[in-house]
């Protein structure tokens, strides 16, 4: 099983809640609250946080218990124009 | 944290930690070229663990595993702050680089006993003695006052050397090392170049946030322009010909320098202004 590293999946929870190109929305806060798989592996610099949303929804008495995590995000102004 | 692998929790905060900085930078970068752009305000975290506790009185965690019942719920919950909010809640740069428990000879149980009060190094070591007294900590700890007494003396302040420093660009040559008047207290002597514009005193546990040496040119004090723990900058009037330095340490000891300038010649050589200039010279 390939895994995640917690940082990649934030960034593509973030990046989840941006509005199409176009579409003239705009979302100013969100919070999800997300289950989540957590393994810890060794990196070169020490320990590596893993952590992606669970690859099923079924609960078996063989798949790892899920974590929950709830993150809030607020937009910030960018430097583009 | 799926196996049967335990990590200490500290090791474990660091790992989230470092992972929920890189979320931030990859979404600053992303701000380089939006007009608008995400960031994540606060992560929260449940994690259904186990807390076992290892033989050294370490906390550490194993993630519950597959159908295991009975895990606790540890919930993280991280918020993003401020520069100022930071240096607030740190233990200053100075202090962590003062000699370590190990450095100063203490046993892993005797650091894991000062480490439940606190202290990690020398520096705070000396700091909790000079406010509840050694023989306090010796009783909390069970380290001998002896032994206590010794570590606060190993990180104390102290001057090893002083060094002119010129101010760019630096004078190709170097002058000969100054000669040392006599020993039995006699201050040292420095030469300084006809461009030196600093004097780097250096040494150890120089830039205490509780109580920095008091530098005096002349009798007059100078304010230092740099201090960190192993180095301080003093600046030097350019017109000053030659002057004691005096650097007094929070424990009154006092080291005393005799300044000379070199005045330049017209060949660019530089000629020892001082009185210990070889004669027939």
């Amino acid at each position: 099983m390939r895994w995640n590293s917690l940082a990649d999946t934030l960034v593509q929870l973030v990046q989840s809640i941006v509005p199409p190109e176009g579409t003239g929305l705009v979302v100013t806060e969100a919070e999800l609250d997300v289950p989540l798989e957590v393994n810890v592996g060794a990196g070169s610099q020490g320990l590596v946080v893993l952590a992606q949303p669970p690859h099923s929804r079924w609960k078996s008495g063989f798949l790892l218990p899920t974590h929950m995590s709830r993150i809030s995000i607020v937009v910030e102004n960018g430097d583009g124009g | 944290m799926a196996g049967e692998a335990s990590f200490l929790v500290d090791e474990f905060l660091e790992a989230l930690v470092a992972q929920l900085d890189r979320t931030q930078d990859a979404l600053a970068f992303k701000a380089v070229n939006r007009p608008l752009t995400y960031a994540i305000k606060d992560f929260n975290l449940q994690l259904q663990v186990f807390v076992d506790l290892d033989g050294e009185g370490n906390v550490r965690l194993r993630s519950s595993g597959p159908n295991e019942v009975g895990a606790s719920t540890m919930t993280i919950a991280f918020t993003s702050i401020t520069r100022p909010m930071i240096e607030e809640n740190t233990v200053s740069l100075a202090a962590t680089r003062a000699p370590s428990l190990a450095e100063a000879g203490f046993k892993p149980a005797e650091r894991k006993r000062l480490e439940r009060l606190g202290v990690s190094n020398t520096a705070q070591l000396r700091r909790l003695g000079t406010s509840t007294g050694s023989s306090v900590v010796s009783r909390l700890t069970e380290i001998p006052v002896d032994r206590l007494r010794a570590a606060f003396h190993f990180g104390q302040p102290q001057v090893t050397a002083v060094e002119p420093v010129a101010s760019p660009p630096p004078v190709p040559a170097p002058s000969p090392t100054p000669p040392v008047l006599g020993g039995g207290g006699l201050p040292q002597l420095i030469r300084l170049t006809p461009d030196t514009s600093h004097i780097h005193v250096l040494g150890t546990a120089l830039g205490s946030e509780d109580a920095e040496p008091v530098i005096r040119l002349n009798g007059v004090s100078v304010a230092a322009s740099e201090a960190d723990w192993d180095r301080i900058v003093v600046p030097v009037p350019r017109d000053l010909v030659s002057g004691m330095l005096e650097v007094e340490l929070p424990d009154g000891a006092t080291s005393r320098y005799q300044l000379v300038r070199d005045v330049a010649q017209a060949n660019g050589e530089p000629v020892a202004a001082g009185r210990w200039a070889p004669e027939g010279e």
